[in-house]
């Protein structure tokens, strides 16, 4: 078992955030070497400067806003929400001043933002059974839902457990070491991080984790990256 | 199908590959946001017509052959092999989408489903299953291109037979030649369609305004770009650019044809001349005061289609409610955001397909007719002969009641002098027997 989380937590994240940006990397240089379409792509009216309304439309999702609001809800939660995350797991690799500007403890949220994460994949995933979605939907839809569903799970169970039911075995400082060690080259697992009563989750969190950037290169979640270039050419 | 032949077809795929294509193939979320988009779908519900399935059958053929994904997990993204199943799938795709990227508007990435639908014609060309007629209309138009001298004669004949027809509309001072053809260093070169109605009017008001222009010999419509095929669209647009460049023009005019204006607007290039739609010269005469026009010769509600190619995905929106502000007394959007506005539903080759379509094109715009019928307008005024050709099919098979004009028409007919004050009465004696002063 040990042999297991140590594999999990020490190689496959070395791989997994070799893959994710080396994978990226390439998938936007290959995009960005194919040579341009020759004529202008944008849609009219027109408004200016576009560059600043294509950052708009890639960010605030206003088409959606006009025509299906409770989507939007949800896509703006969840958007919101793993951008918080974000900066929470940038957290337990040290103190950063600037995300302290709202005092809060990490993770930001209290919690919450896992449970809403949690909720709207829940609803992304339940409106993929319903047509005319369902139709449109490929298995690869599904699966990359539950994937990040159970990676956030997992990961704001051990938020959860600290914050609302005062568990304190497996605690920010012991995955602030354990991210560390793994930034400096040195891996080190810790006690409470291969021992503690919710190591499991963690090792379950990373391995999901690790699945996800693994695949986002190769998947559809490169809209991340490439929203805004695709929203610049409708806006022109 | 054969393997050397599918290998064909891929090289094409790659090969028409673009920055901005890749984008579209990767990054569909499949939010399915886009169903609302299609007048098709709309006006018939079914799967086939959603914008991203339509798209998803040449991102699944992507996914097989160019997508490691697709390659080693083909059941996730549910990839597909090309053959001859495909094939049918695509044109069945391409040619019921009439590319009015209105579906633009809603995805939340702007993912262009007519570049898409333009890639599955390209595949169909490179198997020859593309639609015979639109092939030969396009072969036609490049083969005239090339031996220009076989048919100037006759072309001169039939232009000279309509001048009568412009005088009745305008009366040009005496010498001046009311359709000049060929005229070295003219400031316009129009291009016209090959009927009378988009030369007739459109020369009435060039001179009426005074202009130094000339015809071209040329039809502006695009059928290359209707088949999807760039070489084609590519050399049909080149007879034009080579004439404009021959005959030094600072400006050219396309006729009240969507696809051509767009093709001609945003493939040219970089050149010595610009190019505008007639109806941005029409505003930019009635603003600057060159031509006037008498607002008592239309009565009745009115209405305007925006015609997609030169509205949503041309920009020439303000320019057309302009000239009817000067037209009409009580005009009537269709719409309240243009961008919205539906697709007559015989764009992309269908109406150029004739009656092959007739039956699709009328079951598929019955939102359009919809539309059209809530803001009850008796006149409809269009500035693209395909919209044109479509929207009195419907009004035919729908019997909408309505009459269907075209801007250039609206605006020649009611063509007055300058010393005529034409909205303070109406009821003025009819316009040819009035004397006019050219501007």
């Amino acid at each position: 078992m040990q042999t297991l989380y140590y594999v999990i937590l020490v190689p496959m994240t070395y791989l997994a955030f070799a893959v994710f940006f080396i994978g990226t990397g390439l998938r936007l240089f290959t995009i960005y070497r194919t040579p341009k379409y020759p004529a202008a792509l944008q849609i009219f009216p027109k408004k200016h400067p576009g560059r600043l309304w294509a950052i708009h439309d890639a960010l605030l999702f206003p088409t959606i806003r006009k025509h299906n609001p409770l989507l939007w809800v949800f896509l703006m939660l969840f958007h919101i929400g793993f951008f918080l995350l974000i900066i929470g797991h940038i957290e337990l690799f040290g103190e950063f001043g600037i995300f302290q500007i709202i005092p809060h403890e990490v993770f930001p949220g209290r919690g919450f933002v896992g449970l809403i994460l949690c909720l709207s994949l829940l609803f992304f995933l339940g409106r993929r059974f319903f047509s005319p979605v369902r139709e449109l939907s490929t298995p690869g839809d599904y699966f990359l839902l539950i994937l990040i569903f159970l990676t956030a799970l997992f990961g704001s169970q051990m938020d959860w457990a600290r914050r609302w039911y005062g568990y304190d075995a497996l605690l920010v400082e012991n995955y602030r070491d354990y991210l560390l060690s793994l930034l400096y080259l040195k891996p080190e697992l810790n006690f409470a991080v291969l021992n503690s009563g919710h190591a499991f989750m963690l090792v379950l969190h990373v391995f999901f984790a690790n699945l996800f950037l693994m695949i986002f290169p190769f998947s559809k979640l490169m809209h991340a990256f490439t929203s805004v270039a695709m929203n610049k050419l409708r806006r022109g | 199908m054969d393997q050397n032949i599918r290998n064909d077809l891929l090289k094409l795929f790659r090969e028409n590959l673009s920055r901005a294509m890749k984008l579209y193939l990767e990054t569909c979320s499949r939010c399915g946001l886009c169903v609302q988009a299609c007048h098709v779908h709309a006006s018939m519900p079914q799967l086939r017509y959603i914008a991203a399935y339509r798209a998803e059958i040449i991102r699944k053929i992507y996914q097989k052959y160019f997508k490691a994904q697709g390659r080693f997990f083909p059941r996730l993204s549910e990839a597909k092999e090309l053959n001859d199943d495909a094939l049918q799938e695509l044109y069945e795709a391409a040619f019921s989408c009439t590319g009015c990227r209105r579906c633009m508007v809603y995805c939340p990435h702007g993912i262009d489903t007519e570049m898409l639908m333009s890639l599955a014609k390209l595949l169909l060309v490179g198997a020859r299953r593309e639609p015979e007629m639109l092939s030969l209309l396009a072969d036609t138009s490049i083969e005239k291109g090339k031996s220009l001298a076989l048919f100037k004669k006759d072309f001169l004949t039939g232009i000279k037979s309509l001048e009568s027809r412009v005088v009745e509309k305008w009366k040009s001072p005496s010498g001046q030649i009311p359709i000049p053809v060929d005229v070295q260093g003219a400031d316009i070169l129009y291009v016209p369609l090959s009927g009378a109605r988009s030369i007739i009017p459109a020369a009435a008001i060039f001179n009426a305004a005074g202009r130094n222009w000339t015809l071209s010999f040329f039809e502006a419509v695009n059928f290359g770009a209707f088949l999807g095929d760039p070489a084609r669209t590519r050399l049909i647009l080149e007879r034009i650019i080579d004439e404009a460049r021959r005959l030094k023009v600072k400006k050219v005019v396309a006729c009240e044809c969507g696809t051509a204006f767009r093709v001609m607007k945003q493939l040219s290039g970089k050149q010595p001349f610009e190019v505008v739609s007639i109806v941005q010269e029409m505003a930019r005469y009635l603003r600057e005061g060159l031509i006037r026009v008498d607002r008592s010769r239309c009565n009745g509600p009115i209405t305007y289609h925006d015609p997609c190619q030169i509205a949503r995905n041309g920009g020439v929106i303000n320019e057309p409610r302009e000239i009817l502000r000067h037209l009409a007394q009580d005009f009537r959007e269709m719409s309240p955001d243009p961008a919205y506005n539906w697709c007559c539903g015989g764009g992309g080759g269908l109406v150029a397909m004739g009656e092959d379509t007739l039956d699709f094109r009328m079951k598929s715009a019955r939102v359009k007719v919809d539309q059209i019928l809530a803001t009850g307008a008796k006149i409809v005024v269009t500035a693209c002969e395909n919209c044109h050709t479509q929207l009195s099919d419907l009004n035919d098979h729908y019997k909408m009641g309505v009459e269907i004009r075209l801007l250039s028409s609206m605006v020649a007919d009611a063509l007055v002098g300058p010393e005529e004050t034409a909205s303070t009465n109406p009821e003025k004696q009819p316009l040819q027997e009035t004397t006019r002063i050219p501007a």
